[in-house]
């Protein structure tokens, strides 16, 4: 699925910094001297208040921002040429499903600009469709569809051309709870399918605990990563998870993790649920 | 259920219509209103069906210079946002261009045209003038739907690594495609105005415009007859449109 060999990181960020405006009275120091590393396979959730730059460090990630200092790589490459080589998918809030493309022609979009043959493509999609089971929606048109099925062509899409890497900017944001919830069984029954490695962010902290091996916790003004909890609720996650002890153990770490490193008000952006 | 829909909402418009003619008519006899001034209803329909042919001729001319205009302001309008928007980023450029073509006097350029460049002979001037009408209206729409793209789309595309021509292709065309008929919406009632107009500032003798000016001395009534050409010639234009509008919204639901 992947060309890397098993020594090669998913993701390395070393020291990176972003600055926005800088030399202005707007600079706004986004990331500051950060370091992430994330193992095949990982699945790997960033949290903490707005503006502690979680969303910038999964752009920077992917390259559709270039950090001010400090180097990224991705599947052991330049962030630049993994993007160009299309190492990762990407998902967002708002699922991005183009209106005028039906569900088939949105999954297929990153295949056309790999230049794959139509049969190729249609093989891709109906797999894709039956990954995330809706194998009968392929020539719905967007708006025929729930958001949380609009959600999961959304990831369908992403993971089309099978990218070793996943990037989510807080994608069941938009949801309701009993939505979410299940939105995020599927998602892990799909990682644990395809193998992929994620990057998550998230407001939520019972979400990033309940996906993740580990949280990244960060601060705001600068952006940093304030400690890293590792969550060992073992792979194989469902709904029980949810009721175990460890689970609530997690959730109070993380939470702790956050009120310690953020006694700011700004911390009061963190969803407790 | 749906033809019983637009019979409902359609008898009040003809019903005033109706009333309207009566009450014109009535005007004009109780008063004794001379023709020259203002004919009634009776008698202008009697001046249309007398002169029809000359009446559909007349429509014809101010028609074909108005579809001219039309579709070369489209293509030119298309062409034009197209390449701005590739080629200037910035909206802050886009924006005083857009004001500066709209600000061109364009109504007094047919008569220099007429003299200067055509000789007097000719309908290019008052299809020029259609075009630049039309051009504006278009340019404007079609390049606000070109530049108006949802972020996440864009962050996708270059996620994907897509080129400048292929998000053009693929995001940016096919989100103006609704901001163009919509301009076509408006563009076309535009064009029949635009055209008569034009045959107002002299050149060719023919034309609705020029119909109405030389029955000016005359009895009114054979003016009016034009005038219903006229009236017919804007309708067709904005219903043509308008369907093709609705045509195309139709695979869309109602935003």
């Amino acid at each position: 699925m992947s060309d890397a060999t098993p020594q090669t990181r998913a993701v390395e960020v070393s020291d990176a910094s972003m600055v926005f405006n800088p030399g202005t009275p707007g600079e706004v120091a986004a990331l500051d001297h950060v370091d992430l590393t994330v193992e095949p396979g990982d699945f790997v959730s960033l949290i903490g208040p707005s503006g502690c730059g979680k969303s910038t460090l999964l752009r920077v990630i992917a390259n559709l921002l270039e950090p001010t200092d400090g180097s990224v790589l991705v599947n052991g490459k330049s962030a630049h040429q993994a993007r160009i080589d299309q190492d990762y998918g990407m998902a967002f809030q708002q699922s991005g499903l183009f209106e005028w493309r039906t569900v088939t022609k949105n999954i297929e979009l990153p295949l056309e600009l790999k230049g794959w043959d139509k049969k190729r493509r249609q093989e891709r999609v109906r797999e894709m469709l039956d990954l995330v089971k809706l194998p009968d929606r392929g020539e719905h048109m967007p708006w025929e569809l729930s958001g949380g099925q609009q959600q999961r062509i959304a990831i369908a899409r992403a993971l089309a051309a099978h990218p070793p890497l996943l990037l989510m900017d807080e994608p069941f944001g938009a949801l309701d709870e009993m939505t979410r919830e299940h939105m995020q069984s599927e998602l892990l029954q799909i990682c644990a399918a395809t193998g992929t490695t994620v990057v998550f962010v998230t407001h939520s902290i019972p979400e990033a605990v309940y996906l993740s091996d580990r949280v990244v916790v960060m601060s705001a003004g600068p952006g940093r990563i304030t400690e890293i909890v590792s969550v060992d609720l073992g792979r194989d996650r469902d709904e029980d998870t949810r009721e175990d002890d460890t689970f609530y153990k997690k959730i109070t770490e993380v939470r702790e993790a956050l009120r310690g490193s953020e006694m700011s008000a700004e911390a009061r952006g963190i969803e407790d649920r | 259920m749906r033809l019983r829909h637009l019979a409902r909402s359609l008898w009040p418009p003809a019903l005033f219509g109706v009333a309207f003619l009566v009450l014109w008519e009535a005007v004009v006899a109780i008063f004794s209103i001379a023709p020259f001034t203002l004919p009634a209803p009776s008698a202008i329909w009697t001046a249309f069906v007398d002169r029809f042919d000359q009446v559909a001729d007349e429509t014809w001319v101010t028609g074909f210079n108005a579809f001219v205009g039309l579709l070369l302001g489209v293509v030119f309008g298309v062409l034009a946002s197209l390449i701005t928007v590739r080629f200037i980023q910035v909206e802050a450029l886009l924006t005083p261009l857009a004001v500066a073509v709209n600000a061109i006097p364009i109504v007094v350029i047919v008569p220099i045209l007429n003299n200067m460049l055509f000789g007097t002979t000719s309908q290019v001037p008052r299809r020029l003038m259609v075009m630049l009408i039309v051009f504006f209206v278009v340019f404007v729409n079609v390049s606000k739907g070109l530049r108006q793209v949802s972020a996440t789309h864009l962050e996708l595309m270059r996620s994907y690594a897509a080129s400048p021509t292929e998000i053009m292709r693929k995001v940016r065309v096919p989100n103006a495609t609704g901001y163009l008929f919509t301009a076509l919406k408006i563009a076309a009632p535009l064009a029949v105005i635009t055209a008569f107009v034009a045959e107002y500032f002299g050149g060719v003798q023919s034309g609705l415009a020029t119909g109405v000016r030389n029955s000016l001395n005359g009895s009114k009534d054979v003016t009016w007859a034009y005038v219903i050409g006229a009236s017919a010639l804007g309708l067709t234009f904005y219903l043509i449109s308008s369907g093709l509008e609705r045509l195309q919204r139709g695979r869309h639901p109602a935003d």
